[in-house]
């Protein structure tokens, strides 16, 4: 790659009291580019999102992106980064409009009600858009999540499961908002275990064991049978 | 009984037949006892901190111990001034547990849960199980505790010595009875909520009954009322000794329990098959867009508002905190400089409906905010304000409702009161921003029966809410009774910095990202 990354993680690390999450991940994503996270449960992928996200600081180890230290420089990361997380995401007593008028405030965004319309349309949101979020099921709340995330065009897409329990015209919508952003020239990090959705959506895939990343490859040799085998392997 | 196998018979276990899935009554009441233990012991398995639960247990059980003996030595004690009095007393106190026990157990929607109702769904759990548990876990409440505490002392206080033991088995008996039938009237109450045009039916109740009271004290037979209370026929007994009337009375506390509590699963299973209406409709509820706030911090204030306002348990909390107390000030002719007690009482149960884990209100949403970007200053003030207003918002309610009758005040009464309301205020709302950083919880605030921490946790909590508030509305009960305004204001200013020091040094450490990702990421699970 000519271009620097856009997410340039080295040696990270992350701890929870005795429990270490992430055991020395290193990671390079590009622009335009879309990256897969792949691994069981406990891999570490959430909590590497999370820190992307700034929501948990690393223990050790560097985290840039776009070129901002992420210990630093926390929020104007935040304000390039959109993220999904693994689990809920949403504000139990909030409409979903209501969730994107704070997203758009605290974003300094104009003349984002058009956009956040559509997004909501296309992910079959429009006509809950005033309901709260503590009634959604799984897969609405999911769907939701995504356009949040996706809503203020950002630099840097994290989607953590973002397909989990999702009905196929929502996984369909999520595969458009991938594509727009990677036209757009955006970073995408997709976390999930559903490795055939992964190859589709992304161009190169990590796959994380035990807090560490044990292979980088193109997600092109994890389809198919082959690639079920290959990614097999790597898990075990 | 068969002795070979039938034809139909392969000697295979094919598991419960459909009569064994259904078993009788007493083989379903053994099954949820059993199941009541098991999630007991699960619950324990949770608890964090052991060795502090041990010795808190031990605290309680010696007040309970104290307030049960210790005033049969104090002086006075059996004689025919106080004691007397109190005696009096005591078959309205005795009515009075039974009418907050009822009170608390409906505003909870039928008590609290020994599993919420997301974590019960994989397992089958009954709604007998359900009803035995919110009962177990009725006494861990400091409410519950104080009331208990005072009518032990009070009969301690009042029975002769050869009697006193044999006395305080039949106020235990009293506190279970009491306790029980509290819990069939909020299942019953329950069960009729969520049935057809149960909201309007209770409100219907709800308004007769505060109708009622209010003309009964205000054409002045609530003395008269309280004479011919049915408790006095218990109290009789209990100060009986070791006699036939003694065990008369104890054996109708026993079996009364025991209906009390197998009555209960009635209403409880009836309850259990209707839908929560209340929740079902925050849910649904349609809420129109409204005009973007100008500033960042009014848009978080409006969604921590929303948060608070479409929440069952905290609506429903907080009308019956702010109303109660009022009406009982009300009722009770409460005078000025007596009221400074009640912002504390007030703000104290507020604090417990979220405040004493705060961040709880975004549940899950927690991760997705914090990654938003704006400083953790201005999420920590918004949070402050709206926790602030909504304990002030109740006090204030419940101080005005009190104050209809109570006349004009002085300038100091009114000094004294303000003082309280704004030391209170702040205070409480240090107390539980320290506590929503130190210990976070996730809980979904969902049901009307959630708490915003586990029960054990809420006992600490409210103790040491109603200590520091009770200390408070006392200090200023005395300065409204000196005659200068200024004495409140002198002492509102020290407790108000101390206060607001407290706060500060919160807000700085919600500033560590270590400290932030540790809460949001334990609300957030």
């Amino acid at each position: 790659m000519s271009q620097p990354p856009v997410v340039d993680v080295r040696s990270l690390h992350v701890r929870f009291g005795e429990v270490e999450a992430v055991a020395g991940i290193d990671l390079e994503a590009y622009a335009g580019q879309a990256t897969a996270l792949l691994g069981r449960n406990g891999a570490g992928k959430s909590t590497t999102m999370r820190v992307l996200a700034g929501v948990v600081p690393p223990t050790a180890g560097t985290v840039t992106i776009a070129g901002l230290d992420i210990r630093k420089d926390t929020l104007a990361i935040k304000q390039l980064t959109g993220y999904c997380p693994d689990v809920g995401g949403l504000v139990p007593r909030a409409t979903p409009w209501e969730h994107l008028q704070l997203s758009a405030r605290l974003r300094r965004l104009d003349g984002w009600e058009e956009r956040g319309r559509d997004l909501l349309e296309r992910f079959e949101l429009g006509d809950v858009m005033n309901r709260v979020t503590g009634g959604f099921s799984h897969g609405m709340g999911r769907r939701l999540s995504v356009v949040l995330a996706a809503m203020h065009q950002p630099q840097v897409l994290l989607l953590d499961e973002p397909f989990d329990g999702v009905d196929p015209i929502g996984v369909e919508a999520t595969f458009e908002i991938i594509a727009d952003a990677r036209a757009r020239g955006a970073t995408i990090l997709l976390s999930t275990h559903l490795r055939d959705l992964a190859v589709q959506a992304c161009g190169t895939a990590l796959v994380l064991r035990g807090g560490s990343r044990v292979a980088a490859v193109d997600a092109g040799e994890m389809s198919g049978e082959e690639g079920a085998r290959a990614y097999r392997a790597l898990l075990d | 009984m068969p002795t070979a196998l039938s034809s139909t018979d392969d000697g295979i276990d094919h598991g419960p037949t459909p009569g064994d899935r259904r078993p009788g009554y007493v083989a379903a009441a053994r099954r949820a006892l059993g199941d009541v233990a098991i999630l007991f012991w699960f619950r324990r398995q949770g608890v964090r901190r052991r060795h502090l639960a041990r010795v808190v247990s031990l605290v309680f059980l010696a007040i309970t111990l104290s307030a049960a003996i210790v005033p049969a030595f104090l002086p006075g004690a059996r004689g025919a001034g106080r004691a007397f009095d109190i005696l009096l007393l005591v078959p309205s106190g005795m009515a009075g547990i039974l009418l907050l026990n009822m009170a608390s157990a409906i505003a909870s929607g039928g008590g609290r849960e020994l599993i919420s109702r997301d974590q019960a769904s994989p397992y089958p759990i009954s709604p007998t199980t359900d009803h035995l548990g919110a009962l177990l876990l009725a006494p861990l409440n400091i409410a519950w505790m104080i009331q208990a505490w005072i009518l032990l002392g009070s009969v301690a206080y009042v029975a002769p010595l050869d009697k006193l033991a044999l006395a305080q088995v039949i106020v235990v008996l009293w506190l279970v009875f009491s306790t029980a039938c509290g819990q069939v009237v909020a299942w019953a109450m329950e069960a009729i909520r969520r049935g057809p045009r149960g909201i309007a039916i209770t409100r219907f109740l709800l308004v007769a009954l505060g109708l009622g009271a209010g003309a009964v004290q205000l054409a002045g037979r609530t003395g008269p009322l309280l004479d011919r209370v049915p408790t006095v026929w218990f109290v009789v007994g209990a100060l009986s000794g070791l006699t036939w009337r003694w065990a008369l009375t104890a054996a109708v506390l026993v079996v009364g329990s025991v209906v009390a509590i197998a009555m209960g699963a009635v209403p409880a299973h009836l309850a259990a098959r209707r839908m929560p209406r209340d929740e079902q409709r925050m849910e649904t509820d349609q809420h129109e867009p409204r005009p973007m706030p100008r500033s960042v911090l009014g848009i978080l204030i409006r969604t921590d508002r929303a948060s608070v306002w479409r929440s069952v348990p905290m609506r429903r909390g907080v009308l019956v905190l702010a109303v109660g107390p009022g009406l009982v000030a009300l009722f009770g002719n409460l005078q000025w400089s007596e009221m400074t007690i009640l912002p504390g009482l007030v703000a104290s149960g507020g604090a417990l409906l979220f405040g004493v884990n705060a961040w709880c209100l975004d549940g899950r949403g927690a991760l997705w905010r914090e990654n938003l970007p704006t400083s953790p200053t201005v999420l920590f003030d918004a949070r402050t304000v709206v926790l602030a207003e909504f304990l002030g918002v109740a006090s204030m309610i419940t101080v005005l409702v009190g104050a209809l009758r109570a006349g004009i005040p002085t300038s100091y009464e009114l000094a004294a009161l303000v003082a309280t309301l704004v030391v209170v205020t702040l205070q409480v709302v240090g107390g539980s921003l320290r506590w929503s950083l130190k210990h976070p919880y996730p809980v979904d605030l969902r049901s009307a029966r959630a708490t915003p921490a586990p029960p054990a946790a809420m006992v600490g909590y409210s103790a040491r809410l109603a200590t520091s508030t009770t200390f408070t509305g006392l200090l200023f009960s005395g300065s409204a009774h000196v005659p200068d305004w200024r004495l409140s204001l002198i002492i509102a200013i020290p407790c108000l910095m101390w206060s607001a020091t407290r706060l500060v040094r919160t807000r700085h450490r919600w500033q560590d990202p270590v400290v932030r990702a540790r809460v949001v990421s334990t609300v957030a699970a």
